[in-house]
């Protein structure tokens, strides 16, 4: 480490601190992915309920009883938040990936001796 | 050469340590998918049996050992989570077939996992067996090994 100058030290815990970073994103994606889906199972299973089925949804620490059209309602605005970060992580992930490349091939071609990577703006 | 003897040793190290990080989550993901099941299948287990107690009075753990003595009121209909903090009333058959399709679901998805588990410790083992590999032929070569992180 110690014959590598300091700049390419620098790009080097750059392109570390954005893997960490890509790494966030992608196990949150993960994440809402996981309740998108569970989301949208529960719809599924209410919609083969009749209309005037008991149905309970947790409030805080309780659970309430409420029409299963509420639920149904809530649970659809649910899915449509989580939807709508899913695909903000999405971008965040594209430009994360786009910067991680970018920062390899700079510590690449400094490493090899080749051409330098003209840095990121 | 020593270099790329050290080198090589670091690159299979960092594998080895990446594979070992998989494996442990896919392995806490497989516990976590048993015990789901189990949990399923006792559930299946105490609707049946609530639905043949004679009386419907069951025993009650209250923690420490301790046991109440209940009636259940109405043994037929049971209410039963569906995800998404959402809870409906369901016929006792209806929550058992509900508790046992998750029970399918749980079995296929554990044996996929077990799958990967198994393809990435055959991969970790080819790693490990290569590391050994140039550990034996640099202490051959009368090398001391180079000291890895």
């Amino acid at each position: 480490m110690s014959s590598i100058s300091p700049k390419v030290q620098n790009q080097i815990a750059q392109l570390q601190q954005v893997q960490q970073q890509l790494q966030t994103v992608l196990s949150q994606k993960a994440q809402y992915e996981i309740e998108i889906r569970e989301t949208r199972r529960a719809e599924e299973e209410l919609a083969d309920l009749a209309d005037d089925a008991v149905v309970f949804q947790s409030v805080g620490t309780v659970m309430m009883q409420k029409p299963k059209a509420d639920v149904a309602a809530s649970l659809k605005e649910k899915t449509e938040t989580l939807d709508l970060r899913v695909k903000q992580l999405e971008r965040q992930e594209q430009m994360l990936q786009g910067r991680f490349e970018h920062l390899q091939n700079q510590v690449k071609a400094a490493l090899e001796g080749g051409p330098a990577v003209p840095s990121a703006t | 050469m020593v270099n790329e003897v050290e080198r090589e040793i670091q690159v299979l190290q960092h594998y080895l340590n990446e594979y070992g990080q998989q494996l442990e989550v896919l392995s806490q993901q497989l516990q976590m998918i048993e015990h789901g099941r189990a949990e399923a299948s006792a559930a299946v287990e105490a609707l049946t049996g609530i639905d043949t107690a004679e009386d419907g009075t069951v025993l009650l753990p209250v923690g420490g050992g301790v046991t109440l003595r209940v009636r259940v009121l109405d043994p037929d209909r049971v209410l039963l989570s569906i995800g998404s903090g959402v809870v409906v009333e369901r016929q006792n058959a209806e929550a058992r077939s509900f508790l046992e399709d998750r029970m399918l679901e749980m079995e296929a998805s554990a044996k996929r996992l077990t799958e990967t588990l198994g393809k990435i410790q055959g991969q970790a083992n080819e790693v490990a067996q290569r590391l050994d590999q140039i550990y034996r032929s640099v202490q051959q070569q009368g090398q001391a090994p180079p000291a890895t992180g």
